[in-house]
């Protein structure tokens, strides 16, 4: 399915991020281990999705190509949050990897697309990515870490 | 993708906002639909000139206490109900969709820009201030102030039922004036819910009153002795008649008329980003602007250029996605309503009928959703068009683009100086040569450079040229701020 319009993509960013969410309140639940870590993930991406959308709202203009300025692929995002019921803490950590590589790859093109609209936009896509590289260096820092 | 939620549920009688009290009309009423799916969502009533007398009656006698009240205080309503109106964003704006057509990204960037407007009004106490002089002469000084005037009359368009109105009410009820809004009969909702906050905002009763209805009201407008000014916002020829009539009472009034906007495309141009920016421009609110773009002008001889862009063009607008503004993957909403688009159809006939090429037939509309056709339409495209077609020269006021061929810029600007209509002119160029040859000659009020839609922002006039303006100041701004006021010039000694 394609996103085109800016409103399908600022609900696709809190999707996104509520899924996120959502995974790391599992792997608190299941292996009370960096349960203050993910619980500051799960703090920063609310701050993320409120954030753009506030971004989103303060800017969006009838003028400007908020219809016609994206033309993603909704599909490049899917997330696969599924965790087996005996799945090592490790494993764990490599798909919270992959969920996190997904999402910034989003948010990358999500900017890249948005450039020509509202300046705040794209703005606030970058700073997001740019969390979202800090997040995946250490959750790549906890994997190299253990092996 | 789900639809968000509608706002208006059922059938909602839409009523009059007079000295502070929500009014049942004595005059008729009339439906309200959602030209989606043709539901009736309401009732409004056609006001009778009576109704008009009570409202411009309250708003005379709220006149001198509000006029009286500090500037700062006043701003201090138009602060609470910008917060309320923050609040309030996502609903405003979903009511805009439901009534209007428009998707849900034009609704928001209309709050938005309506909102703004409230915020420059904010700033009354500077936007307000005269000028001193002392010692004009030995012991004599001489100051100006900025007055209010009293009651003025606010009409309302189709198009953006609740932005437009903000171009003019807040910088009315800032400056110690108060105000009779008549919304278009079409879309009453918006300032319906715009008052629910004003009246919680709290300003006192018959600052800012709305009475709904048709002809009677405006005319009633246009004679009424206690009516100051007027702007209004709509067709040529009906702001024509607000001049004309305006000018026999001797009210001051700022007439936005219609348009025809030439988008100049240079072979020089940012070719992605144009055709986003063309799409926005012709497509966006279903063509039903002032700044729509309506001539697509394609500048130089090099046919290759022409075909590639035109291609990737067609390409582009050919998979816009047509439906119901609440589904956020929608691109393009309806037309307003069935005659509305019999009138466009009309248009398209006489473009084939003229010889111009419909390359992309948009009559036939492709909806996404189960919806009737009744308002729909997909964009269309003519080639071959030559500025004398009736098409290339009258206003549309929908989804159709006309490409005309321009040898060079000076042709492009001479055909679209040929206009009778001077409103939002663009070119599309990256070179700062065409640029400023194109933004000094071109007449037009608002200039586009790489920019297809030019509307300026809440603390910029919205300017117009031509038959696109009647006045002589214009909404939005500094220029509200001196048609809403008037100098009082003194000249001051003691003895």
């Amino acid at each position: 399915m394609k996103l085109k319009t800016t409103s399908e993509v600022i609900s696709l960013v809190k999707n996104l991020e509520e899924l996120s969410s959502k995974y790391y309140q599992d792997l608190i639940d299941r292996y009370s281990q960096e349960d203050e870590l993910f619980s500051s993930f799960i703090k920063e991406n609310t701050k993320n999705a409120t954030h753009i959308q506030r971004t989103y709202y303060s800017v969006i203009s009838d003028a400007l190509e908020g219809c016609f300025a994206f033309d993603l692929d909704a599909s490049n995002y899917d997330l696969d949050l599924e965790l087996a019921q005996d799945a090592s803490y490790d494993e764990a950590l490599e798909k919270a990897l992959q969920i996190e590589e997904t999402i910034n790859k989003f948010y990358d093109q999500a900017e890249e697309q948005s450039r020509s609209v509202m300046a705040d936009v794209p703005r606030a896509f970058k700073m997001v990515s740019k969390k979202k590289n800090k997040r995946i260096a250490c959750i790549r820092d906890m994997v190299n870490k253990r092996q | 993708m789900a639809i968000l939620s509608e706002p208006i549920t059922g059938v909602e009688e839409v009523k009059n906002y007079i000295d502070g009290e929500w009014t049942d009309s004595k005059g008729e009423s009339r439906d309200v639909v959602n030209p989606v799916n043709c539901q009736v969502i309401g009732t409004v009533p056609v006001s009778t000139r009576d109704e008009l007398d009570s409202a411009v009656q309250a708003a005379q006698e709220a006149f001198w206490e509000w006029r009286t009240t500090p500037p700062v205080t006043r701003a201090r309503y138009l602060f609470r109900l910008k917060e309320l109106l923050e609040e309030n964003f996502e609903m405003l704006s979903r009511v805009q969709t439901q009534e209007h057509g428009k998707t849900i990204d034009e609704s928001r960037g209309e709050t938005r820009r309506g909102i703004e407007n409230v915020e420059v009004a904010c700033g009354v106490a500077t936007l307000m201030m005269g000028e001193y002089l002392e010692d004009i002469a030995f012991g004599i000084d001489e100051y100006l102030v900025r007055s209010p005037l009293g009651v003025y009359g606010i009409i309302g368009p189709f198009n953006f039922p609740f932005m437009i109105p903000l171009w003019s009410a807040p910088y009315a009820v800032a400056t110690g004036n108060t105000v009779v809004v008549k919304p278009s009969s079409e879309v009453p909702f918006s300032q319906m819910r715009l008052m629910e906050l004003v009246e919680e905002a709290g300003f006192p009763p018959g600052v800012w009153n709305v009475v709904n209805g048709g002809r009677e009201v405006v005319s009633g407008m246009l004679d009424h002795p206690g009516i100051e000014g007027i702007t209004f916002v709509g067709s040529t020829p009906t702001a024509k008649l607000i001049c004309e009539g305006c000018g026999k009472t001797g009210k001051r009034f700022i007439a936005q008329g219609g348009a025809k906007n030439f988008m100049v495309i240079m072979p020089d141009c940012d070719v992605g980003s144009t055709i986003t920016a063309m799409l926005t421009s012709f497509f966006g609110n279903s063509g039903q602007r002032c700044l729509s773009g309506a001539n697509l002008v394609m500048v130089g001889e090099d046919d290759d250029f022409y075909n590639m862009f035109m291609d990737r063009l067609v390409e582009a607008t050919s998979s816009i996605i047509v439906g119901y503004g609440l589904d956020e993957s929608v691109q393009m909403g309806p037309i307003r309503d069935k005659e509305k688009k019999e009138n466009i159809l009309g248009y398209i006939e006489s473009g084939i009928q003229d010889g111009a090429s419909l390359r992309l037939d948009g009559r036939k509309p492709n909806i996404k959703g189960d919806y009737p056709e009744t308002c729909f339409l997909n964009p269309s495209i003519f080639e071959n068009v030559n500025p004398n077609m009736k098409i290339a020269r009258d206003e549309i006021f929908g989804p159709v683009m006309s490409v005309l061929r321009a040898k060079n810029l000076d042709e492009a600007i001479e055909m679209s100086n040929s206009s009778n209509f001077g409103n939002g002119n663009a070119i599309f160029t990256t070179s700062g040569k065409n640029a400023r040859e194109f933004r000094y000659r071109i007449v037009s009020g608002n200039v586009g450079i790489n920019v297809g839609i030019v509307a300026p922002m809440a603390f910029f006039p919205f300017s117009g040229m031509k038959d696109s303006f009647y006045g002589i100041v214009h909404t939005q701004g500094k220029e509200a701020i001196r048609f809403f006021t008037e100098s009082k010039v003194v000249i001051e000694r003691w003895f």
